[in-house]
């Protein structure tokens, strides 16, 4: 649980700043998806914009938890379980 | 957690007061026949009260953040944690969320028999009904949030007719969602382990710092003892040792170990320890707002509020009005105009009939105030420079326009390559607004 929110929730705050940076200097009428413009509605492209910083954010923060083990953890898997 | 009245407690709940009917009530008020303060994302535009803001103007969005941050740390070098204890979100809706609980389930003592007791009907009806009151505010504390960002008529349309957009409907619930989860089940976890000022908020205090203390020297050593009896002949402090003032403490500390990075400030526990120092006729405040330095020190209450004045708070107070001082200096001065000129990339410069060379832009106005107005332009910066066709043009109330313009000079008044020209735009009501916007008109080679 501990672990969960460990990358969850610092992953969620840095996507909001990143979310409100992007948007304000890129209009999202502006995005290109793949070489198509995008044709969603405004509403819809920030909220996917939020879900895909998140989820990089996320993803750093995952590493950051893989990497964070000692040695000794790791030298001692089965003990530690 | 056992539930505190008080001066302390009535400053909380006149807060819970004044931030939520200022949260809830916002979305409500209208101003030029629209909503007041609206975040409009589809729009990208934000209005708040008589100011319309466009992603150009992040620069005060930036002003405003540094603002609310050395506020914090001002009030935080001053008096610790008062954000945490009295105006903060989560301090508010756990509040709240409590408040609930204990109407329907009762105080302390029926809830721990209530949790204990076998699944009846009566319990699970007493669940039912906390559940759902928790989840009606959650709803409406979304819908509320959604409405800062999506208009409020249309979002109450869209209610009337249960035909929400997908993303307001999602929008409402996550925030609605995590309303519940933040102050129904994690409360005071979310401060001791997600909140990122609590972890950083040391580096603000120091022993000057109003914080709520624990009078060592007067309580100890703590014990009980009957109602009334003067501590001194039974070689004992003040602290009767009740144990209340960790029973009231939101985060579970015990206040009489000294400060803790887990106290949120909130000063249940001075409030819920002067009712015990009054019924035992002993004078208030063995818990009270006092710096480190005072304690020690055995300072009077002038002598900490002369210490306020430190090289710390005057250089967090300073900046802090130098900062505000900019940003209502800036947005007074605000140009109600704002022109942009891009070079049309497709033709660069071509020569057309009776020995001119044209070049063509594209010019976009923003009319910053909420009337529409006519703007007249016009190009300077080379002789004989005129612009085909259109001089001026209409833009609605805090609306953007463009208008491709043909210019065109004789070809023997630049020289070849790149000529520094200027547009003046000015609106026809107001012509001392006239804004000069710099960009060059290419000549053949």
């Amino acid at each position: 649980m501990q672990k969960l929110i460990q990358v969850l929730w610092p992953s969620f705050l840095v996507a909001g700043v990143v979310e409100a940076i992007f948007f304000t200097v890129i209009n999202p009428r502006e995005l290109y998806f793949f070489g198509a413009p995008v044709h969603l509605d405004l509403l819809a492209t920030y909220s996917i914009g939020f879900f895909a910083f998140w989820l990089i954010c996320a993803a750093s923060s995952l590493t950051t938890v893989y990497f964070q083990r000692t040695a000794s953890e790791i030298n001692h898997l089965e003990s530690n379980q | 957690m056992r539930a505190v009245t008080g001066l302390f407690a009535n400053w909380r709940w006149g807060l819970v007061w004044f931030t939520q009917i200022l949260f809830y009530g916002l979305p409500w008020l209208t101003w030029n026949n629209r909503q007041a303060v609206l975040l409009h994302l589809t729009e990208r535009k934000f209005y708040i009260f008589g100011w319309v803001f466009w992603p150009q103007d992040v620069f005060f969005l930036a002003i405003l953040l540094i603002i609310s941050a050395y506020g914090l740390f001002f009030f935080t070098a001053i008096a610790g944690r008062l954000w945490c204890g009295y105006a903060c979100p989560q301090t508010v809706y756990t509040e709240i969320f409590m408040w609930i609980e204990q109407k329907i389930e009762g105080d302390r003592n029926k809830r721990i028999k209530l949790d204990k007791a076998p699944m009846s009907p009566r319990k699970f009806g007493i669940k039912l009904a906390k559940y759902s009151a928790w989840a009606a505010i959650s709803i409406w504390t979304g819908f509320t949030f959604v409405s800062y960002f999506s208009p409020v008529s249309e979002l109450m349309e869209s209610v009337k007719t249960l035909s929400f957009g997908p993303w307001e409907l999602f929008w409402i619930l996550f925030y609605g969602g995590f309303t519940y989860l933040f102050a129904g089940v994690m409360r005071e976890q979310v401060c001791k382990y997600m909140c990122p000022y609590a972890r950083f908020q040391s580096v603000m205090f120091d022993p000057d710092t109003l914080v709520i203390t624990y009078d060592d020297a007067r309580g100890e050593p703590r014990g009980p003892r009957k109602k009334g009896a003067d501590p001194k002949t039974l070689d004992k402090g003040d602290c009767v040792d009740c144990g209340i003032c960790v029973q009231v403490c939101p985060t579970g500390i015990d206040i009489r170990q000294g400060m803790q990075y887990e106290c949120i400030g909130c000063a249940a526990c001075i409030d819920a320890c002067d009712q015990v120092m009054d019924k035992m006729e002993y004078p208030r405040g063995l818990i009270r707002y006092s710096t480190e330095n005072a304690i020690k020190k055995g300072w009077s209450n002038k002598d900490i509020i002369a210490h306020v004045f430190r090289p710390r708070t005057l250089i967090y107070g300073s900046v802090l009005i130098l900062i505000s001082l900019a940003f209502v200096w800036a947005l007074a001065t605000r140009d109600p105009l704002r022109v942009d000129v891009i070079r049309d990339r497709a033709s660069l410069a071509r020569e057309i009939e009776g020995g001119l060379i044209e070049n063509v832009y594209q010019l976009q106005v923003m009319n910053m105030t909420e009337k529409p107005r006519t703007f007249v332009f016009s190009a300077t910066g080379l002789d004989g420079i005129r612009i085909g066709g259109e001089h001026r043009m209409e833009v609605d109330a805090a609306g953007t326009q463009a208008v491709t313009l043909q210019v065109q000079v004789p070809y023997d008044s630049g020289k070849p390559g790149a000529n520094e020209v200027f547009f003046e735009v000015y609106p026809e009501d107001e012509p001392s607004l006239k804004l000069r916007e710099k960009t060059t008109f290419l000549f053949p080679r």
